[in-house]
Order: structure tokens, then C-alpha cells, then sequence
């Protein structure tokens, strides 16, 4: 009995591997080919790179007059943390009222925040082009974070959630002598810790790879955020392969490992505090 | 039992901010944007907007081009949002019936090609599709194939729709798993102890205690399909034969190249109608159950 | 902070202050420059716009590049908000759309001014086609022409070669056929396929030989199009027998068929001067450049030009830091030859410098003859329309005549349309 359980455990294990190795392959990929030199990487004879060269990493750290990248990276932790710490607070509060408290016309409210959604954001463009320039926020950080604020993707997800979570232990609470904002805060919060840490991983990775925004609100090259940096490499119909792949990389790693060391702090939430009492 | 009116009030308390950040940065641009779809602006003419009723509405419903796009668009959604979904989901729950510390890392795996930016991702799978010159078909030559993975109009859209699920995929699975997480040990130990075998427990614990999270990954994926844009343009730019331009290229093109923004304002419209009609009906379907 | 400490940081304060309010008043001039420069143009123009702040120390220009579809997106946007920056770059082929939306400003009144330049030393016909209403809106920067890239030891090893040995380019239509045919047979068996030709990309290689076919696009009074003129579907013709019947050229792609000829698996392609510095850095390919050949009776070549443009509403002070710096670029064009382009100012064609870039100069001789796209308000409609007749031409999916008359009638239907908005064709 033991041995057919740890078969089956064996072929599961390899089974979500498999479909891990898909996943990270073509990733693993762009980060091999970053370190092939111009000339080798159109051709396709081997994977690895015969000659391997740090030239393309080279070219984009070694050259802050025209590549200021490290300037870029520092705009787009600035961006993407401040939008990640907006969306949080004020999507958790709003979220959290429509799911628990019942204010009049909720279900219209609700319809219109996920309704928002399916306005192609191409057509936002020009209308919020204008109101930044109004509000004079345009080339500067606040352009990319405040907007971003409202995030009815935020709201839908923590709104879900938290419907999930047992009213029990908010009503022990209230009975114990806990404010709303207590209940909220102290109670609420700490078990939908899965549901937020979900939420800000997914803001960041998305605020990190914004394009078309930074693109049309930022004017200066400093200001910019590094996948608009990274545009600069490429051509509406070629790209520089090289400098390309190696500026991905660049881009890529710092939310890959920032989500390697965040996720260990998404602990099996409710699952462990329970209703044990 | 607390008095109705006060909770009213503090529930809009609490929502105050996101609403306000809401009304003027998302729904004001959204009232504009599809307000333009009754004029007729053609920006880069010295002519300011003219008030034209239903004109472009009546102009999109006769545009082949609109139809096609409308086409090419669907036939994405059927093929892309479906696998994504079904494909994240056993993903995530075999993620969960692991347990341990490879967990983490298998969770990464699956989500690091979403942190691969839009552009790069387009670069890439170019590359890997190019019928001539690309990595899939130098794989494939050995055994004497050859795909024509973009160039024929029946392949190019399945296309792009693999790449999508390989892009996409990380999402959903980060979500549900988070979903499935948060489903309370005690349910299933409970149904264990019943005798319910794991299939069982499948179907009558877990399944619908996730539905809520399986709603809102569902509903959120058709809304983004519908609105797929990136990835084709970067992979096809629309081609081959503009089979595979979806709606939002043509809202796009329409109203950056062609100038056209009242005319792309009523296209958004009707696919905001299409999304929002399908977005109720999935909301129906899954409640009731 | 202990009150030691504070006065020197006082006084170092105060002293920044004050010549913070002197060098206020003789600030420099801010003046942006947005182009769609990305790639090694971006850097080569980067390098000169820094050799221009330093040399000009009152006037300090900031340039800002992204990729040409979304920089015309984001130029027209931040127009509408009147913050459209004091110079820009417009292809000729749009040129029309802008100069009649009052973008950019003549600059024919400058060309006579306090640092004048000779219009004379501009090629003719890439300065008239940027004049509108009888002026100029804009000045040209260069010329980018198609021309034919070579792979010259595949031509060898199949052995087009002329009396010395080396590769011999075609010229024409017969010996461009010859070639690809020689170099599309020439590939060993177990070895990766050759092909002898690629359509690198296929609206401006059609439009080249359409043009070369003595095709027209529009009757003269811009009233009705006429893309499916018997000559252009002749020339269509040409591009899909390569492909289908010849089978000297791969099926096309959308994009990246340019990938082939740079790993060397094709001899012959026709693309822009401005692919020459990502061909540079395929180290392992031994190529040349060349005038695309002459396969129809008239001399021709699709080429586009970048212009730079001033914006409306300058004041004075403003406006001659902006003349000042678009005569800069233009003087300076060699500098901009080096990254791949063609100068349009004769003058400096004709140095030993400009005869050293090799490739540049033989693009260069095609100048007489380069056919920009019909001056037309829809144009980027027009291009879509061309781009998917040839497409279907090439795939066969169509006969080139039939693609060729759903085009024009499409195109058609987009005049209808204007003129029934009041529009202007």
C-alpha cells in the first residue's frame, strides 16, 4: 500500500515537474541566448552558446550615457512599489466593504468596477493623456502610480477571497469589543494573507512590465521604466537580438527572485487557523 | 443586530479612496472615450468633432473588416481561455497535492514566463514559429517536417494561441492554488472520514468551495482574451491576411493609424457589449450551480 | 546636527543658491527632439545631439526615441494636449497628413535666415516631396532607399560569378532569376535548404517593382485608385512566380524573413539602407550591397526619407535654437551615413568620406530614381490594403490580379467615405 502511494506521488511529482520544465524552458532560453555574442544567435546549431561572451551585458551596463539603465531599474522599483502599496490598501478596504457590509446599490457598483474591465485600454489613452496633462503629473512617477490605483482587477480578486473567508471569526471578534476598521485590520487581513500576497505579486510583476503607459506619460529618458528602456533596442520590424535578450534578462531576473523569496511567506493560510475552537 | 444605517456609511467609508482614485482615472476616461463613439473626430484635421448619432455604429455593423476582426477574435477566445483554465487548474491542484518545498519552485517555474515582458515574449516566439528560419522547425527537420506555423491562416491563430497559454498560464495557477489553499483542512478530512475517495472529494468539496476563485479566474480570463492585442501584434502583426487582426488591433489601428477616434470609440462599444453580455452569463451560470 | 557642522553646510547652501538664480537668467534653451530613432540609429543620433549640447552650450536639446508606430501614436497624442515637442521627425510618407493638420511648421523662411542653408544642395525630388500648398514642411535628414543585399559566397559556391571570380550582383530581371535559380539548386543534399531570394519585406519589394512596371496607384485627381492597373499586377506577378513557380524564394512570413539571410541561407534580398547595421553584426556573413536590379522597363526603387520638422507656435528665441539644431544634423549627416542612412545633401556625397561607405554609396546611386508612396492623408489604410493584396499574391491565395482589385476596391470605399464625411481626398 505504502509503495503504490509513493509511486503515485513519484509520477504526480513528475508530472507538475514536467509541466514546470515546459514553462521555464523557452525562459531558460532567453537567458542562455543573452549570453551568446551578436553573430551566434541567429543560428540555431546548438543551444548553448559555443563561444559564451558577456559582451551584449556589457553594452547595456557599460554605457550610462546612453543606457542608463540602472536609473531605469531604479524608476521601475519606485513605480512598481508605490503602485503595489495603492493598489493594496485601497482595493482591500473597498473589497472588503462590498463583501462583508451591504451599502445600497452595491450590485451596481460592483457591475460597473468589473465593467471598467472590458473597456480596451488603448481607447483610455488620449482621455487620460489629457487629464494627467491637466493635473500637470505628466513625466513624472505620480502619471504611472496614482492611475493605477483604482485597480478593479485588485478589487474583483480581494472581493472573491474574501468572501471565502468564515463570518464566524469576524462576529467573535466584534463580540470581543473590535471596531470594524479592528476587524478588518486584525482579523481579516492576516487570513486572506494567500489572496493579498497574490494580489501584490501580481500587481508588481504587472506595474513592472507596463509599457504602453510609461511609454506615453513619461517624456524623459531618465525617467524612464526598464521595459520601455528595453524598447529602445528594438525596431517596429527587427530587433537587436543581443542587447535585447540581455536587457530581458536584466528585467526579469530582479521580479523572479523577488517572487522566489516573497512566496515563502504565503503559508497555507485558513487552512492552518481553522475553526478549531 | 447593528443598526442598517450605520453600516452604510462606514462601508463607503471604507471604500472612499478606491472609489474616487475609480471615478477619475478609470470611469471618467471610460465616459470619454466611448462618448467619442457618436462623433465623427479625425484627429490631425484642422475639423473639431462633429456630433454624429449612430452613424459609426451603423458603419461598424456594415464593415467586413469589423466582422473579421470580430471572427478572428472569437476563434482566439476558443481556443486560448479554455486550455488556460483548464491547464492551470490541474496544474494547481496537482501543485497542491504536493506539498514541500519543491512546491515553491515548481510555482515559480510555472509563473516566471508571465514576467517575461509582452515584447520580448512576441521576439521569442517569432523566432520559435518563423517556418523558413525558426527553432521549432530546425527541431523538426530532422524528421522531415515542416509546420507552417504562421504562414497558414488555419495554423497561425492556434498559434498564437499556444503561446498564450504558455504566457498566461502563471496566473491562474498562482490564484487558484492561493484558492485552493485557503479551503479549510478540516472540510476535506471531514469528507476523508466519510469514506469519499479522492475524485470525490474532488467534486463535491473542493470544486465548489473554489468556485467563487474559479469564477473570478474564469470571467477574468475571458475579458482578457477578448481584449488580446500584444501578442498578435508582436507575432503576425494580424497576418496572414489579416486573419488573425482581432478587434482590439482594428480599435487600435483604426484610431492611431487611420486617425479615426470616434469611429474606434464605437467599435470598443460593441466589443464592451460583447464582453460584458458574456461576463453576465458566465456570472449566471456559475451562481446557480 | 551639531551647530559646527551647520554653518559651512549653510554657507555651501546659500552659495548654490546664488548661482542657481545667476545661471537662471541666462538658462539655456530647452529644446525636445522625439524621433522613432530606436535601435543603433537611436545611438548614432544620441551622439550627436551630445556633440551638439556641448558645442552648444546655450542651448540644451533632450531627445526622446521609441519605436515609429508608437511614436506617431504618442506625437499626435501629446499634440492634442499642446505639448508636441519644438522638433520632430515625419516620414515623407506622411508628411502630407501632418503638414495639413498644421503640425509642422515651413521652414522655408529659415532656409534664407541667419544661418541659411542651400535648398540647392538638397537632391530635387527629395525636397519636393515635402512640399505642400507650395512650401516646405520640413527638411529632409536622408534618403533610406530599398537596395539589394548579397550574400556573396553563396552567389560564389553557386557559381554566379563574373571573369575575376567574384560574385557577379544581377542587374536585371533574367539575370536575377538565373542567379536565384543557380543558388536555390546549389544546396547539397543533407545540407540546411538555400534559397536564392526572400521577400525581406513584401509591401515595399512589391511596390518597387510595380513602380518599376510603370504602375500608377491613383488617377491623377487623387478621385479613384488604381492599384489594379494591368502593370502592377504584372509585377505582382514577378514577386508570386518566385515564390510559387520558381520556387526560388519561401513561402512569406510577417515577419523576421530578414532572419534567413542573415544566418546565410540566402543570396539575394532587397531591404533598406537602414538594415546595414544589423547586418554589421553578423560577423560570419560575408555580404555586399547593391542598386536593386532593373526588372521592369522604368528605373525605380521605394524609398522613405526622415524630415525634421518644427512645430507650430515657436517664439523667436525658441525657434532659432531649433533652426539651429536641425541645420546641425543636416550639416553633420556623414556623422548619421556612418549608422546606415544616405545623405541628401550632395555636397557631402560627394567626399571621399561618404565614397568610403561602401554600401551607403551604392544605395546612394539610386536616388534619381526613388518612388516614395503615393502623398495621400489615408496612407497607412493604402498600406494596409497594398500589404495584404501582396500577401495573398505571394501565398497564392489569390491571383495577383484579383488581390490587386479587392485593394483598390477597398481603397476605393475609404475615398467614398471621405468624401461623404466632407473630407478632402
Amino acid at each position: 500500500m505504502r509503495r503504490a502511494r509513493r509511486w503515485r506521488a513519484a509520477l504526480l511529482e513528475a508530472a507538475v515537474a514536467g509541466g514546470a520544465l515546459l514553462c521555464v524552458a523557452p525562459v531558460a532560453l532567453i537567458f542562455v541566448t543573452a549570453l551568446k555574442p551578436d553573430a551566434e544567435i541567429v543560428h540555431f546549431r546548438s543551444l548553448w552558446p559555443q563561444s559564451p561572451t558577456l559582451a551584449s551585458f556589457r553594452e547595456i551596463l557599460g554605457n550610462p550615457e546612453e543606457i542608463p539603465i540602472l536609473r531605469w531599474f531604479a524608476n521601475s522599483v519606485l513605480v512598481s512599489s508605490g503602485v503595489t502599496v495603492l493598489v493594496l490598501a485601497v482595493t482591500s478596504s473597498a473589497a472588503y466593504a462590498f463583501a462583508r457590509l451591504d451599502p445600497p446599490g452595491k450590485r451596481t457598483l460592483f457591475a460597473i468596477v468589473v465593467g471598467a474591465m472590458m473597456v480596451p485600454g488603448q481607447v483610455l489613452l488620449v482621455p487620460t493623456y489629457l487629464i494627467l496633462n491637466r493635473l500637470g503629473w505628466l513625466d513624472t512617477p505620480l502619471a504611472l502610480i496614482v492611475p493605477a490605483g483604482a485597480s478593479a482587477f485588485g478589487f474583483f480578486l480581494l472581493h472573491q477571497f474574501f468572501l471565502g473567508v468564515p463570518r464566524e471569526l469576524e462576529e467573535a471578534a466584534a463580540i470581543d469589543g473590535c471596531s470594524r476598521l479592528g476587524v478588518f485590520l486584525r482579523v481579516v487581513l492576516p487570513l486572506s494573507r494567500p489572496a493579498v500576497a497574490t494580489l501584490a505579486i501580481f500587481t508588481f510583476a504587472g506595474a513592472w512590465n507596463d509599457f504602453l503607459g510609461p511609454l506615453v506619460f513619461l517624456d524623459s529618458v531618465d525617467r524612464y521604466t526598464l521595459p520601455v528602456g528595453l524598447a529602445l533596442f528594438q525596431t517596429s520590424y527587427y530587433a537587436e537580438y543581443g542587447l535585447t535578450l540581455a536587457a530581458s534578462v536584466l528585467c526579469t531576473l530582479p521580479v523572479l527572485l523577488a517572487f522566489l523569496a516573497f512566496q515563502k511567506h504565503i503559508i497555507e493560510g485558513i487552512a492552518l487557523t481553522g475553526l478549531k475552537d | 443586530m447593528k443598526s442598517g444605517r450605520r453600516r452604510d456609511w462606514s462601508a463607503y467609508l471604507f471604500a472612499l479612496p478606491f472609489l474616487a482614485l475609480f471615478g477619475a482615472f478609470v470611469a471618467a476616461p471610460v465616459l470619454y472615450g466611448l462618448g467619442l463613439s457618436m462623433t465623427r473626430w479625425e484627429l490631425l484635421s484642422r475639423e473639431p468633432a462633429v456630433f454624429a448619432g449612430a452613424d459609426n455604429f451603423r458603419e461598424a455593423l456594415s464593415d467586413p473588416y469589423f466582422w473579421k476582426a470580430l471572427a478572428a477574435t472569437f476563434r482566439f477566445v476558443a481556443l486560448a481561455t479554455p486550455a488556460t483554465v483548464l491547464l492551470a487548474l490541474v496544474a494547481a491542484l496537482g501543485l497542491h497535492a504536493l506539498r514541500g518545498r519543491r512546491q515553491s519552485l515548481y510555482r515559480a517555474a510555472y509563473f516566471a514566463p508571465t514576467l517575461i515582458t509582452i515584447s520580448v515574449a512576441g521576439i521569442l516566439w517569432r523566432w520559435f514559429y518563423n517556418s523558413e528560419f525558426g527553432l521549432f522547425n530546425a527541431l523538426l527537420a530532422p524528421f522531415g517536417l515542416k509546420a507552417p506555423w504562421l504562414t497558414d491562416p488555419a495554423w497561425a491563430m492556434p498559434s498564437i494561441a499556444l503561446m498564450t497559454v504558455w504566457w498566461t498560464l502563471g496566473g491562474p495557477v498562482v490564484v487558484l492554488l492561493a484558492g485552493l489553499q485557503q479551503i479549510p483542512a478540516p472540510y476535506l478530512e471531514a469528507a476523508e472520514l466519510d469514506g469519499a475517495g479522492p475524485w470525490q472529494r474532488l467534486r463535491s468539496v473542493t470544486l465548489p468551495l473554489l468556485r467563487p476563485v474559479l469564477l473570478f479566474v474564469v470571467v477574468l480570463n475571458v475579458i482578457g482574451a477578448f481584449q488580446v492585442f500584444g501578442q498578435v501584434y508582436m507575432i503576425t502583426r494580424g497576418g496572414p491576411e489579416m486573419t488573425t487582426r482581432t478587434l482590439v488591433q482594428y480599435v487600435y489601428e483604426t484610431a492611431f493609424n487611420n486617425y479615426r477616434m470616434g469611429y474606434a470609440a464605437a467599435l470598443s462599444w460593441l466589443l464592451f457589449a460583447i464582453i460584458a453580455a458574456l461576463s453576465v452569463a458566465q456570472f449566471r451560470l456559475m451562481r446557480e450551480r | 546636527m551639531r551647530p559646527c557642522r551647520l554653518i559651512p553646510a549653510l554657507a555651501i547652501a546659500v552659495a548654490l543658491l546664488l548661482t542657481g538664480c545667476g545661471a537662471r537668467r541666462s538658462s539655456p534653451v530647452t529644446i525636445r527632439f522625439w524621433n522613432g530613432f530606436t535601435g543603433p540609429d537611436g545611438r548614432t543620433m544620441l551622439r550627436m545631439v551630445q556633440r551638439f549640447n556641448a558645442e552648444n552650450p546655450d542651448v540644451q536639446v533632450l531627445m526622446q526615441r521609441m519605436d515609429w508606430s508608437t511614436y506617431y501614436n504618442k506625437l499626435f497624442v501629446a499634440g492634442i494636449g499642446g505639448r508636441a515637442p519644438e522638433v520632430f521627425v515625419l516620414h515623407t510618407r506622411v508628411m502630407r497628413r501632418f503638414s495639413e493638420a498644421g503640425f509642422a511648421r515651413p521652414v522655408d523662411d529659415l532656409l534664407s535666415g541667419p544661418e541659411p542653408l542651400d535648398a540647392g544642395d538638397l537632391d530635387a525630388n527629395v525636397w519636393a516631396a515635402v512640399r505642400f500648398g507650395g512650401r516646405h514642411h520640413g527638411l529632409p535628414l536622408d534618403v533610406h532607399p530599398l537596395g539589394m543585399y548579397a550574400n556573396r559566397r553563396l552567389l560564389r559556391e553557386a557559381g554566379v560569378v563574373d571573369a575575376r571570380g567574384g560574385p557577379a550582383l544581377p542587374a536585371d530581371g533574367p539575370s536575377l532569376l538565373a542567379a536565384a535559380r543557380r543558388v536555390t539548386k546549389s544546396a547539397a543534399p543533407g545540407q540546411p535548404p538555400r534559397w536564392g531570394f526572400v521577400f525581406a519585406n513584401g509591401l515595399t519589394n512589391a511596390y518597387t517593382l510595380m513602380r518599376q512596371f510603370g504602375g500608377e496607384f491613383f488617377t491623377p485627381d487623387g478621385a479613384r485608385c488604381t492599384m489594379d492597373d494591368p502593370r502592377n499586377a504584372r509585377a505582382l506577378r514577378f514577386c508570386a512566380d518566385l515564390v510559387r513557380r520558381e520556387r526560388v524564394a519561401p513561402a512569406p512570413e510577417s515577419f523576421d524573413a530578414w532572419i534567413g539571410f542573415r544566418q546565410g541561407k540566402v543570396a539575394m534580398a532587397f531591404e533598406g539602407i537602414y538594415m546595414l547595421a544589423d547586418l554589421r553584426k553578423q560577423t560570419d556573413l560575408d555580404f555586399t550591397g547593391a542598386p536593386v536590379p532593373r526588372i521592369g522597363p522604368r528605373p525605380a526603387v521605394w524609398a522613405d526619407s526622415h524630415n525634421l520638422c518644427l512645430r507650430e507656435g515657436m517664439d523667436e528665441r525658441r525657434l532659432r535654437a531649433a533652426w539651429r539644431f536641425v541645420k546641425y544634423l543636416s550639416d553633420h549627416s556623414l556623422d548619421w551615413a556612418e549608422g546606415g542612412q544616405v545623405p541628401v545633401r550632395r555636397s557631402l556625397r560627394d567626399t571621399e568620406r561618404f565614397r568610403k561607405m561602401k554600401v551607403q554609396a551604392a544605395f546612394a546611386r539610386q536616388i534619381a530614381d526613388v518612388r516614395y508612396l503615393p502623398s495621400l492623408p489615408f496612407v497607412f489604410e493604402f498600406e494596409t490594403e497594398l500589404g495584404i493584396a501582396v500577401d495573398r499574391a505571394l501565398r497564392g491565395s489569390a491571383s495577383p490580379e484579383e488581390a490587386l482589385r479587392t485593394a483598390a476596391a477597398n481603397v476605393n470605399r475609404v475615398i467614398a467615405r471621405r468624401r461623404a464625411a466632407g473630407v478632402a481626398p
